[in-house]
């Protein structure tokens, strides 16, 4: 299997790729062994995705050469890749809703070499495949169904349906939690003693530390170098992404918080039961944490606040006076925001300019009464908040889809900024977003609690909701299972909350069960 | 490696990137071109202002077409409307005064328009589904209102309309002008108005309208019984030239409008087109009947040109779109 005159299973030369005007790839390198696990790094924007894509045969290159085991290739579209051996686990999942498990799995062999699909024979190989992968899924139910961890799972089941020799993962651990990050890198080590060549993107440097062998960091479209994961550490890492040290990721937290609640939940229940009783109050100028595992309904109590998704009980008392938030357009009018954690489908507008996505919110302040735009002042605000919030652009009319993850971000929260929200949820606040951009959110989240807005902040991400919260409250199963002070914010407390346990020692009594 | 089309375009620049962007423009210009060059008749007052007239009925409804098909819907119960609302103008125009029986058509193609507005949004109605009802529905109440044949004007209120619509003011006529200052008020209401700008929001992504707190079925509503209310203006426009509402009016034009709308550049999906691209589609369909009459072609012949054009006119947008 190995070939002895080939050290490099891949070899990626000078691959140079521009869009337009936009030149994305400089002469970019990267070689891949034979059972090597490689990280790829860099920030949002950095070209990570354009190289992979060109590998995959998404996009063809400008420039360069792809060598596979020592021949070039130059795969025209994704299944010409897959036939080569190369297969791609995207960070936007590409499954088709309506088709069941095992039909996703094995989607790419549907019509590809027989007319007739052996049903019984590809239902039974799905269902060994998530076996062997250590995760339980009914391979029959329809992929609609599933949850999005489950459905990340089916995605890497799908690519490894398929005689792999170059495994690309984009992010796979977002969606997550650290059990089944663990059952995925056991799989990674086994395909990895099998000789499979896996390149690995995250944002998430412990991971990379713990599973990869070298990393190569890609900047503004050119590789600052490969090092072996052995040699190097996780602040030299970080200073090779951005450019510059990473003093402090995580802003200090000196606020001075109020003594009444801006906003108090009481017994909050969902329609849909994924919420059962959830009881919180925010302060001013608080940062109130929501941890949780998937599923623990830790978004959909943001989005029953909000008025997204349908109450069946409970009371939500603004500033001492119960209100009725039947639907955003009522959250809205009582200026509580709402960020959601699918950036692209819920959040920003894609195909819209950056101008008309933040002022979508905002037309009470720019417009008369007959809703005619000034024009002037639209810009006025815009150009202020493009510029206050550091958003990455030529200009304002620039479209959302062409902005880095991090920058789309930013144009999601500018929207609610924009109004003088009393409340901002903000749920995973920096999913998909590289460093740099991570520490302008935390700073602008802190800021926007300094002038005595109440922020719920969701994220599965534990150092972050640690990072930045004032206290946390750990979902369970649909209620808050338990509280923690500052004091007492560690990985393991959360952790043990989440899936219903005690604390170790201090606290016996969490505040249910 | 051979660069895409795309990649020259946009490396060169100047007059062919202008081709891309500006494509329905150019494509309009190519054909009044053409056209001069291969028919005497075409640059004259009489045949120039024909050609305004004839496309001004169907131009006035793709306006209301575009502004549904920006939210990412469909009406099509449009021609079938044109029809129904016809006949009730003429049946109105017989009963009571002129301006009563303008308002009253319009406020009943509002509120035609409205049906399918509840339906799809506070129904959840497909609107390809709700408007295919409506169209049938309206088609079969107008045979049923005008008893199988058209109705004749016999009022001083008639006359009058049929005068309006056959006559000019500044040499163009004066329907055409209705149909431009249309497409001027719409224009300003989707580049300037907080209503075009939701509209365009939603057809974008629905979803993340609601998350910002627009009323978006409101608007959803809203934009259905506009196009019903725009239906009945054209009905006016088009039963006044011809002095009387036939229930076999409007026959096909909401197949007309979607192809004009297609033409100027507008996305199925919502979210992306404008009022001027709309009329250029709108002219462009109605010059290449207009010339293809001049030279003689059948009618039949005609059909195949047009569904060519629109396929041309889709193929070049997708270089500017990509």
């Amino acid at each position: 299997m190995k070939n002895l005159e080939q050290e490099y299973r891949l070899e990626m030369r000078g691959i140079t790729k521009s869009f337009g005007l936009i030149s994305v790839l400089q002469g970019v390198d990267l070689k891949v062994k034979p059972g090597e696990i490689h990280a790829l790094l860099g920030e949002n924007g950095a070209g990570k995705s354009t190289l992979i894509k060109i590998l995959s045969g998404v996009h063809e290159k400008d420039q360069g050469h792809v060598f596979l085991d020592g021949k070039e290739i130059q795969p025209k579209n994704t299944h010409e890749g897959q036939l080569l051996g190369i297969n791609v686990v995207y960070q936007e999942l590409s499954l088709v809703n309506d088709l069941s498990v095992a039909e996703n799995i094995y989607l790419h062999t549907l019509g590809a070499n027989k007319f007739w699909m052996n049903w019984k024979k590809i239902t039974q190989q799905a269902a060994e495949l998530i076996d062997t992968l250590g995760f339980s899924i009914d391979v029959t139910s329809k992929v609609r169904d599933l949850s999005i961890v489950q459905k990340q799972v089916v995605e890497i089941a799908k690519a490894l349906a398929e005689d792999t020799k170059v495994l690309i993962l984009d992010e796979p651990t977002t969606v997550f939690d650290p059990n089944d990050i663990k059952k995925l890198f056991t799989n990674l080590m086994r395909l990895k003693k099998e000789g499979v060549s896996i390149i690995y993107i995250s944002h998430h440097l412990d991971e990379i530390f713990e599973i990869a062998d070298t990393i190569t960091v890609l900047r503004d479209g050119v590789d600052t170098g490969s090092v072996a994961v052995a040699d190097t550490n996780t602040d030299a890492v970080i200073h090779l992404m951005i450019g510059r040290a990473l003093k402090d990721l995580y802003p200090s937290r000196a606020i001075k918080i109020g003594d009444v609640p801006v906003l108090e939940v009481k017994n909050l229940a969902g329609k849909r039961g994924v919420v059962k009783d959830v009881s919180l109050s925010v302060r001013a100028g608080e940062v109130l944490g929501i941890a949780g595992l998937g599923g623990s309904g830790r978004t959909e109590t943001g989005k029953l606040i909000f008025g997204a998704d349908k109450k069946k009980s409970g009371t939500i008392i603004l500033n001492g006076k119960e209100i009725h938030t039947k639907s955003p357009v009522d959250a809205v009018a009582y200026q509580i925001g709402f960020v959601s954690e699918d950036r692209k489908e819920e959040g920003v507008f894609l195909p819209l300019s950056i101008r008309r996505n933040i002022s979508v919110t905002n037309f009470d302040a720019i417009s008369s009464k007959l809703g005619f735009i000034n024009i002037e002042n639209e810009y006025k605000n815009i150009l202020g908040l493009i510029n206050k919030l550091n958003i990455k652009t030529p200009h304002s009319e620039v479209d959302v889809k062409n902005l880095s993850g991090g920058n789309q971000q930013k144009v999601a929260l500018a929207k609610w900024l924009s109004i003088d929200s009393k409340v901002i949820i903000i749920d995973e606040p920096t999913r998909g977003v590289d460093v740099g951009a991570k520490i302008e959110i935390y700073n602008l989240i802190n800021e926007v609690a300094k002038k005595g807005v109440a922020v719920i902040v969701i994220s599965s991400d534990m150092p972050e909701i640690m990072g930045i919260s004032d206290r946390i409250l750990v979902m369970h199963e649909g209620t808050i299972y338990g509280e923690l002070p500052k004091e007492q914010f560690s990985e393991e407390n959360i952790l043990r909350y989440a899936i219903g346990k005690a604390l170790k020692s201090t606290n016996p009594n969490p505040l249910k069960n | 490696m051979a660069l895409s089309l795309k990649k020259q375009l946009s490396s060169s620049g100047g007059f062919l990137k202008f081709l891309v962007k500006y494509n329905t423009v150019f494509i309009f210009v190519l054909l009044l071109i053409f056209s001069a060059l291969i028919s005497d008749v075409f640059f004259t007052t009489v045949n120039l202002s024909n050609l305004l007239k004839q496309v001004s009925g169907i131009g006035i409804i793709s306006i209301g077409m575009l502004i549904v098909i920006l939210t990412g819907g469909i009406d099509l119960s449009v021609g079938s409307l044109v029809a129904l609302l016809a006949v009730t103008f003429a049946l109105l125009i017989n009963l009571v005064i002129l301006p009563v029986a303008i308002v009253l058509t319009i406020i009943i193609g509002f509120s035609l328009g409205s049906v399918s507005g509840y339906l799809v949004a506070y129904q959840k109605m497909a609107p390809f589904v709700a408007t295919l009802a409506l169209m049938t529905v309206a088609r079969g109440l107008a045979f049923i209102y005008s008893k199988g044949s058209p109705i004749t004007f016999n009022t001083t209120g008639g006359l009058f309309m049929s005068d309006f619509a056959n006559n000019a003011t500044l040499g163009i006529p004066n329907i055409a002008i209705i149909f431009f200052i249309i497409v001027i008020i719409t224009m300003v209401m989707l580049r300037y108005n907080v209503f075009g700008r939701l509209v365009i929001a939603i057809g974008s992504n629905e979803e993340a309208s609601r998350l910002s707190g627009i009323k978006v079925n409101k608007y959803k509503f809203l934009v259905y019984a506009i196009s019903g209310a725009l239906a009945a203006i054209a009905a006016i426009v088009v039963a006044s030239r011809t002095n009387l509402g036939s229930p076999n009016m409007g026959m096909a034009w909401e197949l007309d409008a979607i192809a004009a709308v297609v033409i100027g550049g507008a996305s199925l999906n919502g979210g992306r087109g404008t009022a001027i691209n709309t009329l250029m589609g709108v002219l462009i369909l109605g010059l290449i009947g207009n010339i293809l009459n001049l030279l003689n072609v059948p009618s039949y012949p005609q059909q195949v040109v047009k569904g060519g054009i629109i396929i041309f006119a889709v193929l070049l947008q997708r270089f500017e779109n990509k």
